[in-house]
C-alpha cells in the first residue's frame, strides 16, 4: 500500500499509470495540480521520485495520466482546459509540455482520458460524449483522425462511467460507457437524478471494444454488459494480455474478468 | 541491477518486434482498415459472463461521527460502496465487546440519496440530521428517529460545489457550515434552507488559507470556524463552483457540452502548502484571510480530517489520519504549535482516525477509525497510548484493514503482476 503524507497523494485519486519499461507509476494529484511519479516498487509512507508541477506545466485539475515507455512522453487529457498536455516522462518539476494538443478543431471537450499506443502511433481520448483517435504526435489545433460516437456506440460519460484502454497487439480500443440521452438531455435511462440524486443513478454501464479503424456511430466488435451475472462493478479498466484478463474497478470492488477474445492479436 | 536492465531491454525489444510485427501483418495502415471494415450492420460479440474473481471488502466503515448526547444516540456515517453507504444509529451506552456490534437502526438505500457520505451534522431541538457527500453537491436533511430505505426530508442541490467532505451546524446562529475540497471552500446557509437556497455567504479565494479542506466546527460563541486541511492547494477565485452551466469556472459539473467553446490555457497555481488547521471568523465573506494557521513540523498535522472543540477546556481536537494519532491543541494555539496531548499508539485500536466527537454529559471522546472498522471511545481527558473504554466495530479483529474505498482506477503492473487500485 503506497499510503501517508510523503506520498504528497490527494484523498481523490483517480488515475494510476504503470510504465512497466522503466518500472515507475504515476499518479495524479487534482488539488495540487501535480503529476507524482513514484518507483515501480514504492511502499507505504514513500516519497514520488519526481513530481511534475508548476505555472509553466498548465496543469490544472490533473485527473488521469498515460505513459508511453517507448518515446519517453507522458500525458494527461485536461478537462477544465479542453486539451491534451504531453511530457517527457522522465521530467520533473515546473516543465513545459513538449506538445499540447488544443483548439476547435480537436474537438476536445472535458476529455477524461487519454491513452496511448507507441506501437501503431495513436492516442485515443475520452471526451464528454466521443471517443476521439489522433495521431501520436499530433499537437495544435489538429482535427481527430477517427471519431466514435453516436447513438449505435452507446458512448456517453456524463456519470462517471469512463475509461479507456488500447491494446495495440490486437488493435483494440476498450472503453468503459454509459448510456445515456441525446446530447444536453437527461435521459430517464440514462439517470435517475431528479428522483433519487446523482448516486447510483449512473444508468447503464457496459464495456465497448472496437477495432482500430472505426469510426463514426458504429457499434462496437464486443460488449460486456451489466447484469446480475456480469456484476460490473464500475468502468475503470487495466488490461491483463498475458492471462487474458480484463480488471474492472469501481463501487469499491475490484474484478478481474477473463475475456481471451479481446486479446486475440487477429480478428 | 541485472534484473532491472534485463526487464528493461526484453521490454523494448518485445515494443519493437509488436511494431514491425503490426507494421508489416497489417500492411496498408488504418485508412485500408476502415475500408476493409463494414461496420454499419455490425452486431457486437457479447462477453457477458462472471467475474473470474471479485475483491471488496463488505463491511463498513466509520467516516464522521455525532452524537445525540440527549437520546443517548450516536450517528456514523458509513462512506464504504461496496458495505452500501449508509448512516448507522448505535447507542452511546453498551456493554464493552470486542464482538462486531449490530447498529441500533440504519439509514441505506436507494431512496436514502446518502452518496458517498462523509459529513453528519445533527439537530436535537429540531429533530434532523443532516449529511453531505464527497460525490455529490448535495445536502440532505432526515428525520433524526429515520430508519430505513428513506428519502430526505428535505434537499439542497443545484446551488453547492460538487464533493463536500464536511458539514456543521452552528446551533447558536442556526448556520449550517460546509466545506467543500475541489474548489477550497466554506459555504454557509441557513439551517430551514429551501431546495434552491443561495449560501448567505462563503468563504474562498486566495488568501484564505483552505487548501484540501476537510473537518469544519464552528464555536458560536467565540464566533470561530476551524477547518482542517490537506493542504493540496490551487488558487481559486470567490465564486468559483458554485455558477453552473456554460459561465462556470470549474466546469465540475454543468459547465460543459458547449460546442465551439475554446477554454484557454492558463498557468498551474498546484503547490504543496502541509497540512493546517485554519481559524477564520464567523462571519467572514469571500477571499478572507484566516485569523490564524496551525502549521508546521512541530504541529504534527499529517491529514488532519475530524475536529472538534471541547466544550470544557476549549481545546482544539484533531483527528489525524496520516499517523493515526488524536491531537489537542490549546484553545489559543497558532503558528508552529505543539500538541498539549497526543492519543496515539497500539492500545488505541485507531487506524486511520477521521470522525470525532465528544459526549460532554457523559465525559467521553469518540473516535471513528475508517482503516479499522472501529469507532473508539476514551476518557474526554486521554492521553498516550491508551486502551479505549470500549470500541464499536464493524469487522473482526483480525480483518484485513478496509483500505479500499471508491476505486477511482485500476492498472496491471505486468513486473509484479499486481493490481493496483487508487482510491
Amino acid at each position: 500500500m503506497i499510503q501517508g503524507p510523503k506520498t504528497l497523494q490527494a484523498r481523490t485519486s483517480h488515475y494510476i499509470a504503470v510504465d512497466a519499461v522503466h518500472d515507475e507509476l504515476a499518479v495524479p494529484n487534482p488539488f495540487a495540480q501535480a503529476i507524482l511519479i513514484f518507483r515501480g516498487g514504492a511502499n507505504g509512507n514513500e516519497a514520488p521520485v519526481r513530481v511534475i508541477q508548476g505555472p509553466k506545466t498548465l496543469l490544472t485539475a490533473v485527473d488521469n495520466v498515460a505513459v508511453d515507455p517507448l518515446h519517453r512522453e507522458l500525458m494527461t487529457a485536461s478537462f477544465p482546459t479542453d486539451s491534451i498536455l504531453v511530457f517527457r516522462s522522465d521530467a520533473g518539476g515546473d516543465v513545459e509540455p513538449i506538445r499540447i494538443l488544443h483548439g476547435p478543431k480537436t474537438q476536445l471537450d472535458r476529455p477524461i482520458r487519454v491513452e496511448v499506443d507507441p506501437i501503431n502511433n495513436l492516442m485515443a481520448v475520452m471526451n464528454d460524449h466521443a471517443l476521439l483517435v489522433f495521431n501520436r504526435t499530433d499537437s495544435g489545433d489538429v482535427a481527430p483522425k477517427w471519431i466514435i460516437a453516436g447513438p449505435k456506440t452507446g458512448i456517453g460519460t456524463r456519470f462517471g462511467t469512463r475509461d479507456l484502454k488500447l491494446f495495440p497487439e490486437g488493435r483494440k480500443i476498450i472503453a468503459g460507457a454509459s448510456i445515456r440521452g441525446p446530447r444536453g438531455t437527461r435521459s430517464r435511462e440514462a439517470s435517475n437524478e431528479d428522483e433519487e440524486g446523482f448516486f447510483r443513478g449512473s444508468g447503464q454501464r457496459f464495456i465497448g471494444v472496437w477495432k482500430y479503424g472505426d469510426n463514426g456511430d458504429v457499434a462496437p466488435w464486443a460488449v460486456l454488459n451489466a447484469t446480475p451475472i456480469t456484476k460490473i462493478p464500475g468502468s475503470r479498466m487495466a488490461l491483463n494480455p498475458e492471462g487474458g484478463d480484463l480488471v474492472i474497478g469501481g463501487d469499491g470492488r475490484v474484478a478481474v474478468y477473463h475475456l481471451p477474445e479481446i486479446f486475440q492479436k487477429t480478428d | 541491477m541485472g534484473v532491472p536492465e534485463r526487464f528493461w531491454r526484453v521490454m523494448a525489444g518485445t515494443l519493437l518486434l509488436a511494431a514491425v510485427w503490426i507494421q508489416f501483418g497489417y500492411g496498408p495502415g488504418v485508412t485500408a482498415a476502415q475500408q476493409r471494415s463494414n461496420t454499419s450492420d455490425r452486431r457486437p460479440m457479447v462477453l457477458d459472463r462472471a467475474p473470474a474473481r471479485m475483491i471488496a471488502d463488505p463491511n463498513p466503515v466509520f467516516r464522521a461521527v455525532v452524537l445525540d448526547a440527549e437520546h443517548g444516540e450516536v450517528f456514523m456515517a458509513n462512506d464504504k460502496e461496496s458495505a452500501g453507504t449508509s448512516v448507522l444509529v448505535y447507542p452511546t451506552q453498551f456493554p464493552p465487546t470486542n464482538r462486531i456490534l449490530e447498529p441500533r437502526r440504519r439509514i441505506a438505500g436507494p431512496k436514502t440519496d446518502l452518496g458517498m457520505v462523509c459529513g453528519l451534522a445533527l439537530s436535537i431541538e429540531h429533530g434532523e440530521l443532516y449529511s453531505v457527500s464527497g460525490e455529490t453537491g448535495t445536502l440532505n436533511v432526515y428525520p433524526l428517529d429515520s430508519t430505513g430505505n428513506v428519502g430526505p426530508r428535505r434537499r439542497l442541490r443545484g446551488v453547492m460545489p460538487r464533493a463536500s467532505a464536511g458539514v456543521f451546524l452552528d446551533v447558536k446562529n442556526d448556520e449550517l457550515f460546509i466545506t467543500t475540497e475541489h474548489v477550497n471552500r466554506i459555504s454557509v446557509y441557513p439551517r430551514t434552507f429551501q431546495e434552491d437556497q443561495e449560501p448567505l455567504r462563503f468563504i474562498q479565494g486566495p488568501v484564505t488559507g483552505l487548501g484540501d479542506p476537510h473537518g469544519i466546527y464552528i464555536d458560536g460563541t467565540t464566533n470561530e470556524i476551524f477547518v482542517s486541511n490537506h493542504g493540496n492547494w490551487r488558487e481559486t477565485q470567490p465564486g468559483e463552483g458554485e455558477v453552473r452551466g456554460p459561465d462556470s469556472l470549474t466546469r465540475t459539473s454543468l459547465g460543459y457540452n458547449v460546442p465551439g467553446r475554446v477554454v484557454p490555457l492558463v498557468p498551474s497555481t498546484g503547490q504543496f502548502l502541509g497540512p493546517s488547521i485554519t481559524v477564520h471568523s464567523r462571519t467572514a465573506t469571500g477571499n478572507a484571510a484566516p485569523l490564524r494557521i496551525i502549521h508546521g513540523p512541530h504541529t504534527q498535522l499529517s491529514l488532519p480530517d475530524g475536529i472538534y472543540r471541547d466544550p470544557v477546556s476549549g481545546e482544539l481536537i484533531v483527528a489525524n489520519t496520516g499517523d493515526d494519532s488524536v491531537l489537542f491543541f490549546a484553545k489559543d494555539a497558532a503558528g508552529d504549535a505543539t500538541p498539549v496531548r497526543v492519543l496515539k499508539g497500539p492500545a488505541t485500536k485507531m487506524k486511520g482516525p477521521v470522525g470525532i466527537s465528544i459526549d460532554a454529559k457523559r465525559n467521553e471522546l469518540w473516535v471513528a477509525s475508517w482503516d479499522s472498522h472501529v469507532a473508539a471511545v476514551f476518557p474526554r481527558m486521554a492521553n498516550g497510548n491508551i486502551a479505549p473504554l470500549r470500541v464499536i466495530r464493524t469487522a473482526s479483529e483480525n480483518a484485513p484493514l478496509a483500505s479500499m474505498g471508491r476505486i477511482g482506477a485500476v492498472a496491471y503492473d505486468p513486473k509484479r503482476k499486481e493490481i493496483l487500485a487508487p482510491n
